[in-house]
Parts: structure tokens; C-alpha cells; sequence
């Protein structure tokens, strides 16, 4: 499995066509969103753990709302992490392959995840439509409206489409170098 | 088509594409998309997204990136450099003293982190250089910090459980104190095996060596390392002394230490704060988005009735269960070989789980059984992970050495499968005892 070193993105940045920088640029807003949801989490929980067992008080939305913080750090960090070249993966057909063929395999696993990204973007908006326009809302005690985190799925996956497109267009323009990428382990990765 | 058939046919694609460089979840997500689509049409494709929210909907998932930053900030101070120095001071009168300081160090620091390379990282960036300067031979020194790693996903907290727990329905709590004797049984293997190849590589005197330390020098190093035992000791009280559940437990966690980082290790920059926390969610928003979609990917294997099917298959096969036992063992080596544990560990246990429970085995002893065989891919080609993190802290280490030097340690593992094997109390003791049967 490998993943190239964060901060090192891509082969050549300086030759990035300008839509892909605009929306390397989205994904990063979206990464720091997701990690700020991430503190957010950290915080109300101990909030929780504070009342619950300090103020013996009982806590009604904090559990959901962690969670529904954690979907939606999972979904809009999805782009930034492609951006990072974070998403573990195995290469090892690639590596039996020679140059020319590592190139078109490389595009055609690209396109493959377009296409399924791009059906979970949009099926995901149908559902968070569904929920909008019905005003469903989540059968708790809190009963919080359930588009407000369902919201994270088209804006999570749409963001990650976007940074795939992104990656095609480095690809084609040759600002990125599918051979030279994802080949070397980073220090970072959990087991 | 027989949903077997069919089960090799799901197996063969989904090889093909993990195989294929795409990133592990998307590759899952593809080919459930694929084969919802050929039995089910494209208006199956509607019901992707909401199994994938349903699956990240768990409040459990949070202790992933909670112990994830928990790891990460003692990783970004000098905490695992202060353990092992601790360690070598109060341990020189062991034979052996340096290399079981590291062992040790990774043992402690495993405590504290769910993460495998990370704690190789942290212990190896000191401890490699240090053994090699006194004259251990690259091999032991290399292969003990890679196999001292891995001891990171096996004793508690691990990141590695928790995906066992969310996958299988099983108490986290409970998978967590199931690892702390087969954890401790690796150490002593692993000790074991580095003082004889020290000795054996005809290095006697410095097996058996000791550098003596005046009382002072003993005492000065454990200011630096209190806070961190103290918050193992709280976060260990408050999981299992039932006062808060893993996730609460390591979000404490996760604030306490990067309060420590911060206060004691005065890791103050704006800079080091984000890389911390950008770290972190990089490597959660990985795992949970295999978790996604791996959920996605058995929801498709048990909408075609493949894992019914190949559970009710296994089950009709006479066969002895240690001999499923073992074939499942190599089933579970292999795949770590190749994919990364979280993604093993997702898409097979909720099969393997019934056929288990059926042959008479115990969940929480073959949790801690899977999770060794997955340390073994850790330090195993073509993809073990920590054989590279220790070729990035040595790079003139070859990585041919690094990789000889790790082999033993795979087998030590092996022994303490046997040993669990024959002595299943090891792993289900304490968590009858603890929390009862």
C-alpha cells in the first residue's frame, strides 16, 4: 500500500492548469472544515462527559450532534484527502505493468471512481432533498432535522468529485505524473 | 448462479480492482456499485448512500480519530524519545538492557497510541541510531523496532479493535483487555529472541551488557514521562472501571494529551498545533471512509446471499476446526500481505465471525489471533508498512536487512498464535475477570 508524503501532491505544481488549482484550493477549505468538526467533537464530548459525570446532569443532543459532526468530518475531509494523496491503496498491478500501460490504468481507475463518486454525489443529494422536503427529522429526543447532516453526503462527495476531475485534468495536462505518484510510504498511516 | 459461484467471482473483481491503485474504499465502492447494478439495476445505486450513512452513523467511530490525535500529539513531542531513555536508565541492570528499553518503550507507547507505525516512529527515530552505536547488529536493531511496532494495533488502545468491535458487534472494552496478555506474551517473545540473536551474532558481552546509572540520573528522567503514565493509568481506569464508554474515554484522552504536548513539551506554534490535527484527520477521514464503504461492500455480499451462503457452506464441511482454524489463518495472512488491516479486517470478519462462533471459538480470542496475523503483514513484503517507516528513520539500513532482521519476529508471532491456541485463557482471563463472563 502506499501514500506519497503529504504536501507533496503533485509532480509539478507550477504547471497546474487554473481549474485544478481553484479546486485544490476548495478541497483545502473543506479539509480544514472537516478538522475543525473534528475539534468540535472533542470538545462536546468532554462537555458531555462534564455534566453527565461532574454536574450529574443528563445531556440530550450532544451524543447525536458528535455524531452527525463525525459524518460530516469523514465527508467534506474525503476531497482534501484525495488531495493529499491520503486514501490508502494497493499498486501492485501496477508494477507489473510497463510505462505506457501504467498510464491508461491509472486513468481507467480514475474514470472508475469518477463514475461511482459521482453516483454516490448525486443519489446523495436526492436523499438530503427527500429529507428537505418532507422535514424529516431524527426519531430522538433531540429529533434534529435530518437534512442539516445529510447535507454532508452531495457537499462531501460533490467536493470529492471535484478534486477527482481536478486529478484528471493534472493527469491529461501532465502536471501530474501517475507513475511517479503514490509510489513511496509515508511514515503516517494507521494500522 | 449459485451465490457461491458467484462469491469467487465477487472475490476474483474485487482483487482486480484493490490491486488496480485505486484508493482502497473507492476500489470497494466500485465494485459494490457494480455488482448492485448487474442482479439489482441502476436504481439500486439509490441505496449506496444511505447504507453508507448508516454505517458511519455510530457514535463508537468517534474514538478512531480520538485516539488517532491521541497518538499523534505524544508522536509530535520528544515523549517517546523520554520513554525509552527512562526505561534504559531503570532497566540496565537486565541483560540485554537497550534493546529490551525499546521493546519496552514500544509496549508503552502502544498503550498510548492505536497506530503501528506511529509508535515505530516514535520509539524507532531514537532507538535505532542508539543501538546501532553500541554495537548491535543492524538486523536486530532494525527488526525489533518494525516488530515493536506492530504491538501498537494489538495492545490497548487500538484502532485496529475498534474496527473489529464496529464490524462484529462486539464490546470494545472487552477486545481491548483481550490484547493486554497476548501483547505482553509478544514482548517477552519478542525480548527473548532479540538477547539470544544478539548473543548468537557473537556478541556476548554486549547481550549481556550494563552501563550503570548513578540514582540521580535514574530519578531525572521520570518527571518527563509521569504525565504521560498518568493519563494510561486514567484513561485505563475510566474505560474499565465503567465510567465512560471507549468513545468518551478517548476524547479525554485526545484533550489530555494534547494539553500535555502543549503545556509540558510546550508545543505552543499555530503550526505544530495544525499538523497535528491535519494529521490526524487525514488518517481518520481514511479509516472511516474504508469503514463507509466497506459497509457498502458487505451490504452488497449479503444482498446476494454470498455471505449467508458461504457461512452455511463452511458450516456443512466436516472437517476438525482447528484445521478451519488454520486455513482460515492463512485466508488472513495472505490478505495481510497485500491490503491494509482495516480493510481485512472489515470486509472478512462479519463473514468469518458466524463460522467461528459456530466451530466453537471464542470472538475475542480470534480477534487478538487476526490481529497478530495482520501485525505479520505489517512487517511482511510487498506492502508492510512498518518495514518503511524504519527504512525512512535508517535509510542506510538495507532494506533487504531490515526485512531479514524482521523475519524472526514473524515468527515469534507464529509461536504466540500457537501458544494462544492451546492456551485460549490468555486472551479471555482478563475480560471475564475484569467485566465478567
Amino acid at each position: 500500500m502506499s501514500q506519497s508524503s503529504a504536501g507533496h501532491p503533485s509532480a509539478n505544481p507550477q504547471k497546474r492548469h487554473p481549474v485544478s488549482r481553484v479546486i485544490g484550493m476548495l478541497s483545502t477549505v473543506s479539509g480544514v472544515s472537516a478538522a475543525l468538526m473534528i475539534v468540535t467533537a472533542v470538545a462536546l464530548t468532554c462537555q458531555m462527559i462534564w455534566i453527565r459525570f461532574v454536574l450529574n446532569g443528563s445531556t440530550i443532543w450532544q451524543t447525536e450532534a458528535v455524531i452527525y459532526l463525525m459524518i460530516g468530518a469523514t465527508l467534506l475531509g474525503l476531497p482534501y484527502v484525495q488531495k493529499l494523496r491520503g486514501h490508502v491503496n494497493v499498486d501492485l498491478l501496477a508494477l507489473v505493468l510497463p510505462p505506457r500501460g501504467r498510464r491508461v490504468l491509472a486513468l481507467v481507475t480514475l474514470a472508475l471512481t469518477i463514475a461511482v463518486i459521482a453516483a454516490m454525489a448525486f443519489y446523495g443529494f436526492e436523499m438530503w432533498a427527500i429529507a428537505f422536503e418532507r422535514g424529516w427529522t431524527s426519531d430522538t429526543v433531540w429529533g434534529v432535522k435530518l437534512w442539516i447532516p445529510y447535507l454532508a453526503m452531495p457537499v462531501g462527495f460533490g467536493l470529492y468529485l471535484l478534486q477527482l476531475c481536478a486529478d484528471l485534468i493534472d493527469v491529461l495536462t501532465g502536471a501530474d505524473d501517475p507513475l511517479a505518484a503514490g509510489h513511496g510510504a509515508a511514515a503516517e498511516e494507521s494500522a | 448462479m449459485d451465490p457461491i459461484t458467484l462469491g469467487a467471482i465477487v472475490a476474483l473483481v474485487t482483487i482486480v480492482v484493490l490491486f488496480s491503485g485505486v484508493s482502497v474504499a473507492a476500489g470497494l465502492l466500485i465494485v459494490a456499485a457494480l455488482f448492485m447494478v448487474i442482479f439489482d439495476g441502476v436504481g439500486a445505486l439509490e441505496l449506496l448512500p444511505e447504507i453508507f450513512f448508516a454505517k458511519l452513523n455510530n457514535f463508537a467511530l468517534l474514538s478512531i480519530p480520538m485516539f488517532i490525535i491521541m497518538g499523534a500529539a505524544i508522536a509530535s513531542t520528544r515523549a517517546g524519545a523520554d520513554l525509552y531513555e527512562a526505561l534504559e536508565r531503570w532497566l540496565t541492570r537486565v541483560p540485554g538492557g537497550l534493546v529490551i528499553s525499546n521493546l519496552g518503550a514500544c509496549a508503552l507507547f502502544a498503550a498510548m497510541s492505536g497506530s503501528s507505525p506511529a509508535t515505530c516512529a516514535a520509539i524507532g527515530k531514537m532507538g535505532i541510531p542508539e543501538m546501532r552505536k553500541r554495537g548491535y547488529p543492524d538486523g536486530v536493531a532494525a527488526g525489533s523496532i518494525a516488530a515493536g511496532g506492530t504491538l501498537g494495533i494489538l495492545i490497548p488502545p487500538s484502532v485496529t479493535m475498534i474496527v473489529y468491535g464496529i464490524a462484529t458487534e462486539t464490546s470494545i472494552g472487552r477486545l481491548f483487555l483481550a490484547g493486554v496478555f497476548p501483547g505482553l506474551l509478544l514482548v517477552g517473545l519478542f525480548m527473548a529472541w532479540s538477547i539470544y540473536s544478539t548473543w548468537a551474532s557473537g556478541n556476548a558481552e554486549l547481550a549481556l551488557a550494563r552501563v550503570r546509572y548513578t540514582m540521580r540520573e535514574k530519578l531525572e528522567v521520570l518527571p518527563r514521562v509521569a504525565p504521560f503514565i498518568v493519563i494510561i493509568l486514567g484513561v485505563l481506569y475510566a474505560l474499565y472501571g465503567g465510567v465512560a464508554t471507549p468513545s468518551e474515554t478517548a476524547a479525554v484522552g485526545a484533550l489530555l494529551c494534547v494539553l500535555v504536548a502543549v503545556v509540558l513539551y510546550r508545543l505552543w506554534s499555530f503550526t505544530a498545533l495544525w499538523t497535528v490535527l491535519r494529521d490526524s484527520t487525514r488518517e481518520s477521514v481514511m479509516i472511516l471512509f474504508i469503514i463507509g464503504a466497506a459497509g457498502v461492500f458487505s451490504y452488497m455480499l449479503s444482498f446476494l446471499f454470498i455471505t449467508q451462503e458461504i457461512a452455511a457452506w463452511i458450516g456443512s464441511l466436516d472437517v476438525n476446526r482447528w484445521t478451519l482454524m488454520l486455513a482460515i489463518n492463512v485466508f488472513l495472512l495472505v490478505s495481510g500481505f497485500f491490503l491494509p488491516p482495516v480493510a481485512v479486517i472489515l470486509m472478512a470478519a462479519p463473514i468469518l465471525l458466524p463460522i467461528i462462533t459456530n466451530a466453537g471459538f471464542d470472538p475475542y480470542w480470534f480477534a487478538v489471533v487476526l490481529t497478530i496475523n495482520m501485525e505479520i503483514g505489517l512487517i511482511s513484503p510487498p506492502v508492510g508498512l512498518n518495514l518503511y517507516v524504519i527504512n525512512g528513520i535508517a535509510p542506510d539500513i538495507r532494506l533487504k536487512t531490515i526485512l531479514w532482521g524482521s523475519l524472526p519476529y514473524v515468527g515469534c508471532m507464529v509461536v504466540a498464535i500457537v501458544i494462544l491456541s492451546i492456551f485460549p485463557g490468555l486472551a479471555t482471563w482478563l475480560p471475564e475477570v475484569v467485566i465478567g463472563p
